[in-house]
């Protein structure tokens, strides 16, 4: 069960075929003990979290003013306005509260851009993966179109249809990755119909669609947790790219993007304007990755037998 | 040759007829979406023009007519291999195109190199040592390259490469130097992708009934490892292979725009920014060419490793 | 085949698993970093192509060197007649000669190809053209090849970026090999400045190749030739040794396309190039700051300013609110400190080196207080303003402007879009574009009609404004040759738009460029690079 399954090209049909060899027991729920080691990671996006639902408590309101004659200055400078631990962006504005409150933006463009590329992407995946024929090779090919134009040019065209703003920078972004779900979650659905218990329970007569939820969905799960795993980092820089092109969150809205894009100049120079978004995006993919590879281990029984 | 026969023959047809349309479907999506955009004209004139100069290029480009005209007029330039001419340069699109893509297939192959002989060692290793420090830290070493942001990656080589150390130039062509930057920064994106996939892959092997059975009849790991595991999970990281040089041919474009490297990444995001729609156009129907060819290739041999595949096509 | 009963056979015992698994790995790593080496050693080979060294230490200039000039992008087309944004024109006013070019001190057109003209009658011109010049494939120039130069950039086939430029002009003829007759549509009164960006082309050599051949095989009278271009990355120029004027000192000089700013400051201080174009003033202020590599700048005519929108169903058709925005702004906070010094105030849209200019114009004040004041006195409550934008104009001015917007009571919303979609808007007759624009003018003129008309005249494609008494002005401005009255005519134009503010002038542009220690250049104000002028070791 590999979970970048998807990146393989789409199987044609295997009706009926017995996949590579596989113990024949469905998965054991993970007990409450077996995420013991996934603790810290838990802790870390629980302060993401807290941190995107209420930023006033950390660091006051934001702080959009431009305060010229504050400009660029290193981590720690003291200014009227107080200290500033992380330093001043291009335009004197404070980083460390643009971060906090840039957390809130970027993470809900990224969690809603993953949630529902995921949605629409894996739903449509496990239809083509179920009801093969011209439907399901409809979809797959309209997913191979779109994944065969460039991300900067859909990004643009979107974008510049839809007006930028943040629901639509969500839209375009979903819009752009479902693809890869659907990828995902059609190879999984075509291993999983070759299941022992699928054919048992159709041949029983259960109902395709209560197969489908009981059965199917439970298998094709977890890689595509995975996939999502992987994407929410993917959203951020993505945001970043179009910020850069100025079609991301409009300013003053902070968001890790539009200050990744804006430090961008100042690399050599005024390292903190993107070293610490960058730092916030790589500890946030990093636990949400290892998460997610937890996660898949705990519910792939192939792992499970490797740990015996 | 059973390979031959009509239920394989059948479903080559099929995807072949599958792949003309959807390269077709990609090329009409982008030509509609390109015209729901701006208008070129005002970006082809100069600050002092007037609404009938704006007006006139309008019309000399033929943006004026009515969009069915125009897909229709540009559908039959296709035919003849006709793939337009440049709004900015007034040279064929094809010449441009041709012009700028030898460099950047020397960027994605050397790329695809690097990140191929650095991902492929990283995934086994952190397969096989999963359970020791070794496997376990790669990973999150991997996982660096993927949430970083490719420019800072580009501007901190840049920095430290070219401006304090001057071992190699930050920019232009010139010679095997001025490619490593470049080929590293665009390496560092896929080089995680194929380990993740190579480790994923060899994990999967290794629980396979086969490992097993060699391994309890006495066999070396090493000769389980290199004869059978290798084999077998080569092949996901070869399709995978295949389809990152599609997607490195379309995109490197912030590599190329940081390292000045004349590629058609850098030439698409500037077309893109004209609006010069011919160039845009016949990029995009250049890269989803490779991209469905490539899927098509990798489903073939797919078909062909797995007999499965063949015998039921069609069905 | 049956699977093993005991699935812990699967676990070899502990001896067993260094070995393999470590001498697949390095089989693996040797292999991979051949193959990886091979093949970059490959693609590598076909790049070679060899970077030309910056010589010059040592007193005096260095005979015969060569020197290499970062873009901001490559150029577009080695035809003059074309388009001409600064990193096209920066190569091709090398590879041919100017009708006129500017004296560096005042900027006043002087001869070149032209050694003099007369003013025959109010709507026509007699130059006399130089007869010792000759064109690199050896044929001579003559006042019809001039006559062609022009023709040609009017004719509509060839889709010119530069016909409004010339516009004025409605026929020129060759009356010999050495005089040139030139008629205008009426009295132009700018025709002899935009002559001085007027490339002249060899006629036989164009009517027998085209203007592709002339794009891929650019044959000029200038001090360089073309001998090699790379698509996308760099044209390199060769001096002409039968050049009709003073040889130049730089033999060889190489164009490098680097679009991003960064890497090409990476390339100043790494030594690569000798010059760099389009510099920002924060990347000024950091070679300042204890690098080698020096910061040339020169005010230019260019000119940041806001559009307002007097027209639409906004704001700012209210002239409280545009005078409230107008006193809103903190220039000098904007030059100081975002612009790091690299501009200087204006009092007016135009920058004291336009004609027109009325003397003695003070600087836009910054007044908040009255800005508030006025905002209660248009009686419109909470205005909100509408900030269209795209990615070309700096964020950071488009943001402090908000920001100082807001500080006295606006709310201001920026919408940034892509270049062609913002100029869509912008210039709509519908006049429904939002409140206010940010904007960069240059003419390359040097005169208040090149800003004046196109920006404020009633029903051109930026203007949201109409006053008839301004349009009478600048109608009667262009069409006069009578220095006086022009002075005069602009004097009257400009207090109106200071009055009523259908646009605010924010600052005057410097041009920035980072060079080697060792070039010998000044920059002049309307940005051009004449490699002729340039040597190294002075």
């Amino acid at each position: 069960m590999t979970s970048e399954q998807g990146l393989r090209p789409t199987p044609p049909s295997i009706p009926d075929a017995t996949p590579a060899p596989r113990p024949p027991r469905k998965r054991r729920l993970p007990r409450l003990r077996d995420f013991r080691s996934a603790l810290p990671f838990v802790v870390i996006l629980g302060i993401y979290i807290v941190v995107a639902l209420v930023p006033a408590l950390f660091v006051g309101s934001v702080d959009v003013a431009a305060e010229l004659s504050d400009r660029l200055l290193p981590p720690g400078s003291v200014t009227d306005t107080g200290t500033h631990f992380l330093g001043t962006d291009q335009l004197g504005r404070d980083v460390l509260n643009r971060l906090v409150f840039g957390t809130r933006v970027s993470l809900t463009i990224a969690v809603s851009a993953v949630v529902f590329a995921g949605l629409v992407g894996t739903t449509l995946g496990v239809i083509a993966g179920t009801y093969r024929g011209a439907l399901g090779a409809l979809i797959m090919r309209l997913a191979d179109v779109v994944l065969s134009v460039p991300f900067f040019l859909l990004a643009i065209l979107t974008v510049v249809a839809l007006g930028p703003s943040l629901v639509n920078v969500v839209i375009c972004l979903a819009l752009v990755r479902w693809p890869r779900y659907t990828r995902v979650a059609y190879g999984q659905t075509l291993e999983a119909g070759g299941k022992e218990f699928v054919t048992s329970a159709t041949a029983i007569g259960a109902t395709k669609l209560w197969v489908v939820l009981r059965h199917v969905v439970p298998e094709v799960l977890p890689s595509v947790i995975v996939v999502a795993t992987l994407e929410l980092g993917t959203m951020v820089l993505y945001e970043a790219s179009l910020s850069f092109i100025g079609l991301g969150v409009q300013p003053p809205t902070p968001s890790w993007g539009a200050m990744l894009s804006d430090g961008r100049a100042y690399i050599g120079t005024a390292w903190w304007l993107t070293t610490f978004p960058g730092l916030a995006l790589f500890v946030l993919v990093l636990s949400v990755n290892l998460l997610g590879d937890f996660v898949r281990d705990r519910l792939d029984p192939s792992e499970q037998a490797l740990r015996q | 040759m059973s390979f031959l026969s009509a239920g394989t023959l059948r479903f080559l047809a099929g995807r072949l007829g599958q792949a003309v349309i959807q390269v077709l479907g990609v090329v009409t999506i982008v030509f509609i979406l390109l015209r729901l955009t701006g208008d070129p004209a005002a970006l082809l004139v100069p600050q002092q023009a007037t609404a009938e100069d704006i007006a006139r290029v309008r019309e000399q480009l033929g943006l004026d007519q009515p969009i069915w005209i125009q897909y229709l007029d540009y559908l039959g330039g296709l035919l003849r291999f006709d793939f337009g001419y440049s709004f900015i340069q007034n040279r064929p699109a094809l010449t441009l195109i041709g012009e700028r893509l030898p460099f950047t297939v020397d960027l994605a192959l050397a790329a695809l190199v690097l990140s191929v002989a650095v991902g492929v060692p990283v995934g086994i290793i952190s397969a096989v040592y999963r359970k020791r420090i070794a496997g376990r830290v790669l990973m999150p070493v991997v996982l660096v390259g993927q949430s970083m942001p490719a420019f800072w990656l580009g501007l901190l080589l840049i920095l430290i490469f070219s401006v304090n150390l001057r071992w190699l130039p930050a920019t232009g062509v010139d010679g095997v130097t001025s490619l490593i930057l470049p080929a590293v920064t665009l390496a560092s994106l896929s080089f995680a992708t194929i380990a993740r996939i190579t480790r994923s892959s060899f994990l999967e092997q290794l629980s396979a009934d086969y490992v097993r059975t060699a391994r309890s009849h006495g066999a070396g790991t090493g000769r389980v490892l290199f004869g059978h595991v290798l084999r077998n999970a080569s092949i996901p990281v070869v399709t995978l292979v295949g389809l990152e040089i599609a997607s490195l041919l379309g995109g490197a474009v912030i590599t190329e725009t940081i390292f000045a490297w004349p590629g058609i990444g850098q030439l698409t995001v500037q077309s893109i920014q004209a609006n010069d729609f011919p160039v845009v156009q016949a990029i995009v129907l250049l890269v989803a060419i490779v991209y469905i060819a490539a899927n098509l290739v990798t489903d073939i041999l797919y078909s062909v490793i797995d007999p499965r595949v063949r015998l039921t096509a069609g069905k | 085949m049956p699977t093993p009963a005991t699935p812990a056979l699967a676990l070899q015992p502990r001896a067993h698993v260094p070995r393999g698994p470590k001498r697949v790995i390095r089989r693996l790593l040797s292999t991979g970093s051949m193959a990886a080496a091979g093949a970059v050693l490959v693609a590598g080979c076909s790049l070679s192509s060899g970077v030309p060294s910056t010589s010059g230490e040592g007193s005096g200039p260095v005979a015969d060197a060569s020197i290499t000039i970062d873009l901001s992008n490559y150029p577009s087309t080695l035809d003059p007649a074309l388009q001409y944004d600064e990193s096209t024109y920066s190569v091709y006013r090398n590879i041919y000669d100017q009708l006129l070019r500017r004296d560096p001190k005042t900027l006043e057109p002087t001869p070149w190809i032209a050694t003099e003209w007369e003013n025959t009658s109010p709507t026509e011109w007699t130059f006399t053209i130089r007869d010792d010049v000759t064109f690199s494939d050896g044929t001579p120039l003559t006042a019809s090849d001039v006559a062609f130069s022009i023709s040609r950039i009017l004719d509509p086939a060839l889709n010119s970026a530069q016909f409004a430029n010339f516009s004025a002009i409605a026929s020129a003829e060759a009356t010999s090999p050495t005089e040139l007759k030139v008629t205008t549509k009426a009295p132009s009164p700018t025709l002899l400045t935009y002559l001085t960006t007027l490339s002249i082309v060899p006629q036989a050599y164009v009517e027998e190749v085209g203007a592709e051949g002339l794009n891929s095989a650019p044959v000029g009278s200038g001090p360089y030739t073309l001998e090699a271009a790379t698509a996308g990355s760099e044209v390199r120029l060769t001096r002409n040794d039968s050049w009709w004027s003073d040889a130049p000192s730089i033999e060889d000089v190489v164009f490098r396309s680097v679009p991003d700013a960064s890497a090409r400051l990476a390339d100043l201080q790494s030594g690569t190039a000798t010059l760099a174009l389009g510099l920002t003033a924060d990347q000024a202020i950091q070679l300042e700051s204890g690098t080698d590599v020096e910061v040339l700048s020169a005010p230019t005519e260019r000119v940041a300013y806001l559009g307002l929108n007097a027209l639409g169903d906004t704001a700012t058709s209210d002239p409280d609110i545009r005078e409230a925005i107008k006193l809103a702004i903190d220039y000098d906070s904007i030059i100081d400190n975002l612009l790091g010094g690299y501009a200087s105030p204006v009092g007016t849209i135009l920058t004291p080196l336009a004609f027109g200019y009325p003397d003695g114009t003070s600087d836009n004040e910054y007044d908040p207080d009255r800005a508030k004041a006025l905002i209660e006195q248009s009686g419109i409550q909470d205005p909100e303003l509408v900030f269209p934008s795209s990615p070309s104009y700096d964020p950071q001015i488009i943001q402090a402007i908000q920001s100082d917007l807001e500080a006295v009571g606006f709310s201001v919303s920026i919408e940034n879009s892509d270049q062609a979609t913002y100029l869509k808007k912008v210039q709509s007759p519908a006049h429904d574009w939002g409140s206010l624009r940010f904007g960069l003018w240059s003419c390359s003129c040097l005169d208040a009609d090149g800003v004046l008309y196109p920006l404020f005249r009633t029903d051109t494609i930026w203007s949201s404004w109409s006053d008839p008494d301004f349009d009478a002005l600048v109608d009667h401005a262009r069409t006069t040759l009578d220095e006086d009255e022009r002075v005069a005519d602009y004097e009257q134009a400009v207090s109106i738009v200071s009055e009523q503010t259908p646009g605010i002038g924010l600052y005057q542009v410097d041009a920035i460029y980072g060079a080697a220690p060792e070039l010998d250049w000044t920059p002049d104000a309307v940005q051009s690079l004449f490699v002729d002028q340039m040597s190294l070791g002075g």
